[in-house]
């Protein structure tokens, strides 16, 4: 299981540095933008890492953290 | 078609498509349960109350009046003309939330909702400012406004965006539909001020306390209290005592320190009177009937005013200036006051303020020189035994101090507090500018800007310091027995335990300590105010109680203006007589407003209630008219109403008009209120209850055919519906409680009172209808234990959720410097490595993968140190160490939320998340379940259900409990809710079980039994049973009904602990203490004890040895000493190392060069020794070397006589 995590991190940072492959790899493996979504108007929010925290269309101060799009699977006993 | 208003009717019925509509379509105009949102008036309306003109604070800023400061070096030789520089405060306004001007992101609504400070963990708060006043000498006023930091704001309150919300916008504002308000939000936490019982304001009480004659020699036990309120609540306690020779002394607490003053002093100062004028007024009027009789007044006030010579001040004038010279220091009055002007300041603040403060004039001083005449006059008659001792701990001498009048209270001491603090930045700069006098230019200009500023303005802070801790930070004490626990957390364990909170008052820290327990017991003349039943039982027993759930707190004062005119028109007149059945006292408000017979007070009292009730002559009808009739030595007689805030009231109906009328716990115990309506007695009752239920707590209401039960049964069951897993609220996705508990199957209970329903209960379901037998079926449901029909459990009986919050806050530690430098963000290091293991559970941007499953020790969110790359205005990780937040405990959680919170200003990186994380908890042998009852039990199995026995018509039970739960407990209510239950379950109705509905000639048993006859089942519930493993029918037949299960929130995962090794104490060798830290359970003497009578040596062995500090030492048989063994070094081995030869170094001598080798050994040191070789090895327990080392160092040798 942990193996199979790593290859898919993996794929996803070769995925990333192809789309930049103009920039210098290192910083830009971290200046990805995650999506949230704002606390009171639902709108999506991308932050880098670093960014002050606050919805960019209504200024509120928090910020929900989406569901994973990975597969969560749990051994159901 | 014009939408009709939501109405506010509710029955017993279960109005499942009235509430599906309800719950779709919140309404748009007002809420459908107005008695929930009445529960927590008195907190909303007392926190109203502080603010705006004429409110609380308002009245305190006019009581703190002007401060004056001086000028002029101290140490000058010569006197000059000094400066004054007055200050005094105008106005107080707390703002709604807002952000603060600094963000400048947000353009449209910048409101801060409550809902935004619970996922935020901050604190629902609005700026404080105060207009504030000065000048100097006697130039014109100059204007300013303070800020004053950011004072907490109640919810729903005038200064909260909720207020007058309806349903339909509180539910956009992420709030409940029936959101309550009445607490304020500190750091995230709920949190309220719960209320006082406090004396009665403004009544003189007779108390008989020994503690009285600690005060110094001559003092006696008897004394008159009474506990004065300003108009801006704070009170001033002042009490008069008696002494062996018949003088009577005044006494006060002024900040924190007591004072005694001659009565006659104060009588003297207060009003230009003589002798005569004071005898009379103690006595009664010359020439009045029966004053020969009282020989024992006339010679103690004879006495009085005798002694009182010796001071020889003999004017109202000199008197002032006497008390003004001696309490000018303590009232810190300026230096430029008189004397006598500090004497008037003196009886304005301190005697009897209630009269007049802060406005005192003679019309007022009069009043108090009367009223001070009159508790001379009742202590004498106290001393005399004419009248009894008041009881302090009924509440009939008590009232509510509220939440927001206590706020005021700490507010208006602050602000009093931050003006008086200007002196010493005053001197400071008069000081360090050569003593420049106020007039000056340079002074004017930084009075402002340096000096003010130097003050502590930040009073918000003291109140958020006050609402977090509960902790009460006070110059004054304000007149409070405690200084430590007033506010409380608001938990929201489910619904019960929540409006719980709000109906609560509490006698005071002070009184859990006392060791009698005289204030514990419930009295009669708490009847329909505080809740008889609704009390935990232990330590806060009788201290803490609950409101009836129709009894009122009064939280402004009612006009009275018309009163003294009515009065003084039905014969009161301002003469009194000697005698108490000649004359009684008729007070307002603590107010002599007169004496008259007491005939005419029965006549006053009567004629009052009359045109109380019916709204005429201007007598309002929240006015408690207090009727004290002449007794043989019962209470002093009299006539009291009160009007002002902070008093109990409750409706009943009065029987001349057939009119609602409020009575107070004053008058209530000399009225005939009937409790129904046959019991009315003709020409004797004046009132009738409008119902007897009216006398129980919202949470007492809602145990079904309470009165079937016995009494404690229905004091488990308030305790354990509060300890019920149920449904906190419907805006579980907003809340961030450190731990919520929330029950997946709740139903609406079959059996219910209509006041479930007014209170919108089914909002918040707490339980499961269950189907019940009560049966001795498979002896594993024993001593309390229930067994739980497997398949019900699969169904979902009982599923219910824990939801955790856990804060990873990066800041937390690190003292937060100024210029709030960001050092830490979430993230993985740059370049560094990222286990596979890590990312099972952490998504790129270092947070919380929502979903995902977390066990013990995984990883909850990643964060590296930054520091700013000045280059590019980027926080960059120079170390590539990734630091971690871990989940640490046992049980498997999932991710549900993961909240990313900025800041304030929305200017900075994120430095804090808040995760909520959801335990699964499904019903698992050892959790705790109960009925309504106070039947608690554990669940002992899962029975499979072709095991459980079956009725005729093929019904299981989901539940079998022993029949031995009730002959002992008697909790018959049980039986009735299951017929009940039974019977609605067949008829698909709901059930009314309010109690005192039935009676002998109409019993419930033969009701419920008739409605199950007609569905077909058998008359008294009971019913033939089959054997589920033999299918043969039982022999008796089995009692089978529905019974609504609520499951508790103690549960075994909570609670299990075992271990055989794990953690131990460094020092002792012995298991830790404490189920968090892996540590043991204590076997303790008794248990010890146990096990010996048993003979069990072996089981002991192991508990007390080899479960805990069991060790292997080294003893010297030869001198018994643990100490001096040590093991031998070999020459080349490596030092320090030892090995397994062990000799004991105090036996052996040191060796001589030609020693032979096999017989010398050496030590680490390499020193070489011959002998000590008689050493074993024994065990024993670590403790005891640790004594022999204990002891040594003092000196004391233990010698072991080492057998065979």
């Amino acid at each position: 299981m942990s193996t199979y995590t790593t290859a898919g991190a993996q794929q996803q940072q070769q995925q990333q540095s192809s789309m930049a492959h103009d920039a210098s790899s290192s910083t830009d493996e971290r200046a990805r933008f995650v999506e949230y979504s704002c606390g009171d108007c639902d709108a999506p929010v991308s932050l880098k890492r670093g960014e002050p925290i606050r919805c960019r269309s209504c200024g509120h101060r928090v910020l929900y953290k989406k569901r994973t799009h990975r597969m969560v699977q749990f051994e159901a006993r | 078609m014009a939408p009709t208003a939501t109405s506010t009717k509710w029955s017993t019925d279960f109005d499942t498509a009235r509430r599906q509509r309800l719950f779709r379509a919140p309404p748009k105009d007002n809420t459908a349960y107005p008695s929930l949102a009445a529960a927590v008036d008195p907190h909303i309306n007392s926190f109203n109350a502080i603010f705006g003109p004429g409110g609380q604070l308002d009245l305190g800023v006019k009581d703190i009046g002007i401060k004056t400061f001086l000028d002029g070096d101290p140490y000058a030789t010569e006197i000059l003309p000094r400066n004054r520089l007055q200050i005094r405060i105008q106005d107080i306004f707390l703002d709604k939330p807002a952000l603060p001007p600094s963000n400048k992101h947000v353009l449209g609504d910048r409101r801060i909702l409550p809902a935004e400070c619970r996922e935020r963990h901050c604190t629902y708060r609005g700026k404080l400012k105060a207009r504030i006043e000065y000048r100097i000498n006697n130039g014109d006023w100059i204007e300013h406004v303070r800020e004053l930091g950011n004072a907490p704001i109640m919810l729903s309150s005038n200064r909260c965006h909720l207020e007058k919300m309806t349903p339909d916008e509180l539910v956009k504002a992420k709030e409940e539909s029936e959101e309550l308000g009445g607490y304020f939000i500190v750091n995230g936490i709920e949190k309220l001020i719960r209320m006082l019982l406090v004396n009665r304001r403004n009544y003189p009480m007779a108390i008989k306390r020994g503690a009285f004659t600690n005060r110094g020699p001559g003092y006696t036990p008897f004394g008159i209290v009474i506990r004065s309120v300003r108009p801006d609540q704070t009170s001033q306690t002042n009490a008069l005592h008696y002494l062996n020779d018949g003088n009577v002394n005044l006494r006060f607490s002024w900040r924190k320190a007591e004072y005694l003053v001659p009565v006659m002093m104060v009588l003297n100062a207060l009003v230009e009177t003589n002798d005569r004028e004071v005898f009379e007024g103690i006595v009664g009027a010359a020439g009045s009937k029966g004053l020969e009789e009282k020989q024992f007044v006339t010679d103690r006030v004879e006495l009085l005013l005798r002694t009182y010579k010796v001071y020889g001040l003999h004017s109202k004038a000199k008197t002032r200036a006497y008390l003004g010279e001696k309490f000018r220091v303590i009232l810190q009055v300026p230096d430029d006051m008189s004397d006598e002007d500090a004497g008037t300041e003196f009886l304005k603040r301190i005697v009897l303020p209630h009269l007049g403060s802060p406005n005192v004039t003679e019309k007022e001083d009069a009043d108090k020189f009367r009223m001070l005449l009159f508790m001379i006059r009742k202590l004498y008659s106290l001393v005399e035994g004419e009248c009894a001792v008041d009881n302090p701990d009924t509440v009939q001498n008590q009232e509510v101090l509220l939440g927001g009048q206590l706020y005021g209270m700490i507010l208006k001491e602050k602000l009093d507090e931050w003006l008086s603090s200007i002196r010493l930045p005053l001197q400071e700069w008069l000081r360090k500018h050569d003593w420049e006098p106020f007039t000056s230019q340079q002074f004017q200009n930084e009075f402002l800007g340096k000096i003010l500023r130097r003050t502590n303005e930040n009073i918000g802070q003291a109140l958020e310091y006050f609402l977090s801790t509960g902790n009460l930070v006070s110059s004054t004490g304000l007149d409070l027995s405690q200084t430590a626990g007033f506010t409380v957390v608001a938990e929201k364990i489910n619904f019960f335990r929540f409006i719980s909170h709000f109906r609560m008052v509490h006698r005071g820290a002070f009184f859990a300590q006392l060791k009698t327990t005289a204030v514990r017991k419930l009295l009669p003349e708490s009847w329909g105010f505080l809740d008889p039943v609704h009390t935990p039982d232990g330590g806060p027993c009788g201290l803490l109680n609950h409101l009836a759930h129709v009894c009122k707190i009064s939280t402004h004062t009612v006009d009275v203006s018309a009163i003294p005119k009515l009065v003084a028109e039905l014969g009161v007149s301002s003469n009194s007589s000697a005698l108490l059945d000649q004359s009684v006292v008729v007070q307002l408000d603590g107010r002599v407003l007169g004496f008259c017979t007491p005939k005419q007070a029965r006549v006053i009292s009567d004629t009052l209630r009359y045109w109380k009730v019916e709204g005429t002559h201007g007598v309002p009808l929240e006015l408690e008219i207090g009727y004290v009739p002449n007794s043989n030595g019962g209470q002093y007689p009299g006539v009291y109403m009160f009007s002002q805030q902070a008093r109990f009231y409750r409706p009943v109906k009065y029987l001349p008009l057939g009119k609602l009328d409020y009575v107070g716990p004053f008058e209530q115990p000399f009225m005939a209120i009937a409790c129904t309506d046959p019991e009315i007695e003709s020409g004797y009752s004046t009132h009738v209850e409008y119902d007897p239920t009216n006398i129980l707590s919202i949470v007492a209401n809602q145990t079904p055919f309470s009165d079937f039960n016995q009494s404690p049964r229905n004091m488990y069951q308030c305790q354990m519906g509060k300890q019920t897993m149920g449904t906190p609220g419907t805006a579980l996705r907003y809340r961030t409680d450190n731990k919520a508990y929330r029950i997946q199957s709740g139903q609406t209970p079959i059996v219910r009172p209509p006041l479930y329903n007014e209170y919108g209960l089914d909002n918040f379901p707490q339980g499961t209808n269950a189907v019940v037998a009560v049966i001795s079926y498979t002896a594993y449901d024993l001593d309390d234990a229930m067994i739980i029909n497997k398949s019900a459990h699969e169904r979902g009986f009982g599923h219910g959720t824990i939801y955790k919050t856990k804060i990873c806050d990066l800041e937390e530690g690190t003292r937060r410097n100024r210029s709030r430098n960001v050092t830490r963000l979430f993230g993985f290091a740059e370049g560094g490595l990222v286990k596979g293991q890590w990312r099972k559970t952490i998504d790129d941007d270092g947070f919380p993968r929502v979903g995902a499953e977390l066990r013990n020790g995984d990883v909850l969110a990643a964060w590296t140190t930054v520091v700013l790359d000045p280059a590019t205005g980027e926080y960059k990780n120079n170390d590539g160490v990734t630091n971690f937040f871990k989940y640490k405990e046992d049980e498997v959680a999932f991710i549900e939320e993961v909240r990313i919170l900025g800041s304030e200003t929305g200017n900075d990186p994120c430095q804090k998340i808040s995760v909520k994380l959801r335990i699964p908890r499904s019903p698992v042998i050892g959790d705790k379940f109960s009925s309504r009852h106070g039947q608690k039990g554990v669940a002992s199995q899962k029975w499979p259900a072709v095991d459980m026995p079956f009725s005729e018509s093929g019904i299981q039970p989901d539940v079998i409990i022993n029949p031995h739960a009730f002959p002992s407990r008697m909790t018959i209510g049980m039986f009735v809710e299951s017929l009940a239950g039974k019977a609605g379950a067949l008829h698909g109705i709901a059930q009314d079980s309010t109690p005192f509905r039935f009676d002998e000639n109409n019993t419930a048993v033969d009701y419920f039994g008739h409605q199950l006859m007609k569905a077909g089942y058998a008359y008294h519930g009971s019913e033939p049973m089959y054997s589920g493993i033999t299918g043969q029918e039982l022999a008796a037949d089995i009692y089978i009904g529905c019974v609504y299960y609520q499951r508790l929130r103690h549960m075994v995962n909570d609670k299990y602990q075992v271990r055989t090794t794990g953690p131990i104490n460094q020092l002792t060798g012995q298991p830790i203490k404490g189920r968090k830290k892996g540590g043991g359970i204590r076997v303790g003497e008794m248990e010890r004890d146990a096990l010996l009578a048993h003979g069990t040596a072996f089981l002991l062995q192991d508990r007390l040895m080899n479960c805990s500090d069991y060790c292997k030492a080294a003893v010297c048989r030869a001198c018994g000493s643990f100490l001096s063994t040590q093991p031998t070094v070999a020459e080349f081995d490596r030092k320090k190392r030892g090995s397994n030869v062990v000799r004991c170094r105090r036996c052996a001598v040191r060796a001589e060069a030609a020693a032979d080798r096999s017989q010398v050994w050496a030590d680490a040191r390499g020193d070489r020794y011959v002998g000590g070789e008689d050493v074993a090895v024994v065990a024993v327990p670590g403790v005891l070397r640790y004594l022999d080392v204990e002891l040594a160092s003092m000196g004391v040798r233990l010698k072991f006589n080492v057998e065979p």
